[in-house]
């Protein structure tokens, strides 16, 4: 087991909380080295600013906060911010709107090019323990169900069997101009995951890195639900 | 692996066995598997009844003894076949004389609420006390008639058993285990059935100790199986990958409603449904997964005769255009493909045939066809390197096609058995009846062109599985 790993399942539970915030989520994904977009926790307006320069390009502002874990529905997400301007009035909108919660910080996080929409999830399956998913994902993720599900650990072969096995495999292939999937990259990402789910099933109940977007650079985890058992 | 050597063999190699609740009324359950093991059974027989005294079975007369306790000799394995509320007592007496291996047929446990889990969990109780392997409680046991082994309590002129050969069935429901035990006795030949093992309840043995034992058993060929839920399903899955690479295990799992999913904080527990999860488990350990009790005929009779194809190309011989055309339709739905007959072979056929017939694949012989053509049609595409698998369709009510001709002719390309050769009979009284002689040879025919393509399709599906996880063909 990893050390700091274990340390942000501690922490979260010392602090009495089911789920784990998204940066802390995201900063499990970046110690397995996955490839994360770039992104900073900010706590105030200059820090924003300068997240948002450094990025050098449209970011995504989200509000970490154990109050807020519905973020779509409470309108705490704001991406494709493309000027500073508005960066600071989404700062400011954020600083008035949850001014009574109990805000960890902003995550200024630099947007992920468009692509083709993934789902990598895990879970406890009462007869086989961890299992992991994988299929198209996004917001129609539980309409479409093409998802495939392998036992936790599972290696990268048979995370590439299940990739296999998805039905749309068209929306894999380069689908209306978008770059095909890179099923080797997104089978190493699978079993890395499918890995940590096995290896630390006492504090995972289940996770979502959903979507996982795949551009013609790579695959890329744009947001990260784990929540304990 | 290594493994310990496996619980099921320690039952299925037993030199002695014991019957307790040896009934003398041979309609009784406890009558028939008396009966049973002193007809078949090579070791040594010792049977209990607590009235005593004797009994002749199977013609030689046996002591009842009151109670295992009082046999001096060892006891390999038991039956205890009384009701439920004395199995716990049958079970600690066959402690006491150190049997290590019992199986429990009768019901009235764990199933019916209640009362039977007390009863179960005493058993299970005096089972680790004595550290006792146990079948059942709550099945039929086990049957191997080339061990002389049966604990199928069904009277043997109600339910027929099949003889020997290299199938090997293990199920959760006593009741599927029965009715297909029989329905296997009256398929072709009648020589199916290596190893029968009904687990009912699994109180201790339970499906990944089946498929283990089964997996390494070389009698065993090719396994099928009928479950509703798993007890250790992790190990279950694991072996099953190692069996499935070794010989061919399909069969049913039956209990497939969505049940499981919960709408969950996440998008992945809302799309967990038990079944979803085990289709693809089982897909990916490589079992070919029967949906409908009328294809498990279909399999084992495929499965078990046939040689596994080295590609999908199809060829389909008929006498009959709209057959042809519904044979490619599956073709395509059972994702094979029609064959392109190489050169030669087309050459061949066209210079055979009137040019009425169609030549290419699907070759249609039409109605003006003889047993003769259908011959060298077979012939001509059996020997095609371009083709993996002949499909061999007949309508016989046309008027130049002798069936008994056709049928020696189907017989003799058949038994070469060096491609995966399947027929349909389609139609009415000629059709059953070359149907009926065809099958009694266990040779893999038909009542439909889809029926024998979607055979087709599952062999080369399982081929499929077998060349991506490595092996050779």
């Amino acid at each position: 087991m990893n050390v700091q790993i274990k340390e942000i399942f501690e922490k979260v539970k010392s602090e009495n909380r089911k789920a784990l915030l998204e940066h802390e989520a995201k900063e499990i994904l970046r110690l397995l080295d996955l490839p994360l977009p770039p992104s900073k926790l900010v706590k105030t307006e200059e820090e924003a600013i300068m997240a948002f320069n450094e990025f050098n390009g449209p970011v995504a502002m989200k509000v970490m906060s154990p109050q807020v874990l519905h973020k779509t529905d409470e309108q705490a997400v704001k991406i494709g911010i493309a000027t500073i301007e508005e960066v600071k009035k989404t700062f400011n909108d954020y600083m008035n709107r949850f001014a009574e919660r109990e805000v960890v910080g902003i995550l200024v996080e630099k947007m992920v090019e468009k692509g083709v929409e993934l789902i990598i999830g895990s879970q406890i399956d009462k007869t086989f323990g961890p299992v992991i998913l994988v299929g198209p994902g996004g917001i129609f993720v539980e309409a479409l169900k093409d998802v495939v599900f392998r036992m936790c650990p599972c290696s990268k072969e048979q995370a590439l069997s299940a990739i296999d096995e998805i039905k749309t495999q068209k929306l894999l292939n380069g689908f209306r101009g978008l770059a095909p999937v890179n099923r080797e990259q997104l089978a190493e990402i699978m079993s890395k995951l499918s890995n940590l789910a096995w290896e630390y099933r006492e504090y995972i109940g289940e996770m979502d890195i959903n979507p996982l977007i795949a551009n013609s650079n790579g695959i890329f985890p744009v947001d990260a639900r784990i929540i304990l058992k | 692996m290594i493994r310990m050597s496996n619980r099921i063999a320690n039952f299925f190699n037993a030199k002695s066995f014991c019957v307790i609740g040896a009934s003398t009324n041979l309609l009784k359950p406890g009558g028939v598997v008396a009966e049973n093991f002193a007809k078949d059974f090579p070791g040594k027989l010792f049977l209990v009844n607590p009235r005593g005294g004797t009994h002749i079975f199977a013609g030689k007369e046996y002591t009842l003894y009151k109670s295992v306790l009082d046999i001096e000799e060892e006891i390999d394995a038991a039956i205890i076949i009384v009701p439920a509320k004395f199995a716990p007592q049958a079970l600690e007496e066959c402690g006491k004389k150190n049997i290590k291996n019992v199986i429990v047929t009768t019901g009235g446990f764990a199933e019916i609420g209640e009362e039977g889990v007390a009863i179960q969990n005493r058993m299970n109780d005096i089972m680790k006390t004595y550290n006792i392997n146990i079948i059942g409680p709550n099945c039929l046991g086990l049957y191997s008639p080339v061990l002389g082994y049966d604990t199928m309590f069904l009277p043997v002129n109600k339910l027929k058993r099949p003889k020997p050969g290299n199938v090997s069935i293990f199920t959760q429901s006593g009741a599927f285990g029965a009715a297909f035990i029989d329905q296997l006795a009256r398929l072709g030949s009648g020589n199916w059935i290596a190893r029968f093992i009904s687990y009912g309840n699994a109180s201790d043995i339970n499906e990944a100790d089946c498929i283990e034992y089964l997996g390494d058993d070389e009698d065993t060929k090719m396994i099928l199986v009928y479950l509703e839920d798993f007890k250790n399903g992790r190990k279950f899955m694991e072996t099953l990958r190692e069996v499935s690479l070794k010989k061919p295990v399909l069969g049913i799992k039956a209990n497939r409603t969505e049940a499981g999913a919960k709408a969950g904080a996440s998008h992945t527990a809302a799309l967990s449904s038990d079944d979803a999860i085990v289709d693809d488990l089982l897909k990916e350990a490589g079992f070919q997964r029967v949906i409908t009790w009328d294809e498990l005929e279909d399999c084992v009779i495929s499965f078990a005769t046939q040689p596994l194809p080295k590609g999908n190309r199809v060829a389909i011989v008929t006498d009959g255009g709209g057959a042809g055309v519904m044979a490619s339709d599956m073709v395509s739905d059972c994702k094979l493909q029609l064959a392109k007959f190489s050169p030669e072979i087309q050459k061949k056929l066209d210079e055979t045939f009137p040019v009425y017939y169609s030549t290419t694949n699907p070759i249609d012989i039409t109605g003006s066809a003889n047993a003769k053509d259908y011959e060298k049609a077979l012939e001509a595409v059996y020997e095609d390197p371009e083709v993996d698998a002949v499909v061999n369709i007949c309508i016989p009510s046309i008027p130049n096609l002798d069936i008994n001709e056709y049928i020696e002719i189907t017989r003799k390309i058949a038994s070469r058995k060096e491609k995966t050769f399947v027929t349909a009979l389609i139609g009415g009284e000629e059709a059953d009846y070359a149907y009926d002689v065809l099958l009694k040879e266990d040779f893999a025919v038909f009542k439909s062109p889809g029926s024998a393509i979607r055979a087709v399709g599952r062999l080369v599906e399982y081929a499929n599985y077998l060349k991506k996880r490595g092996k050779n063909l």
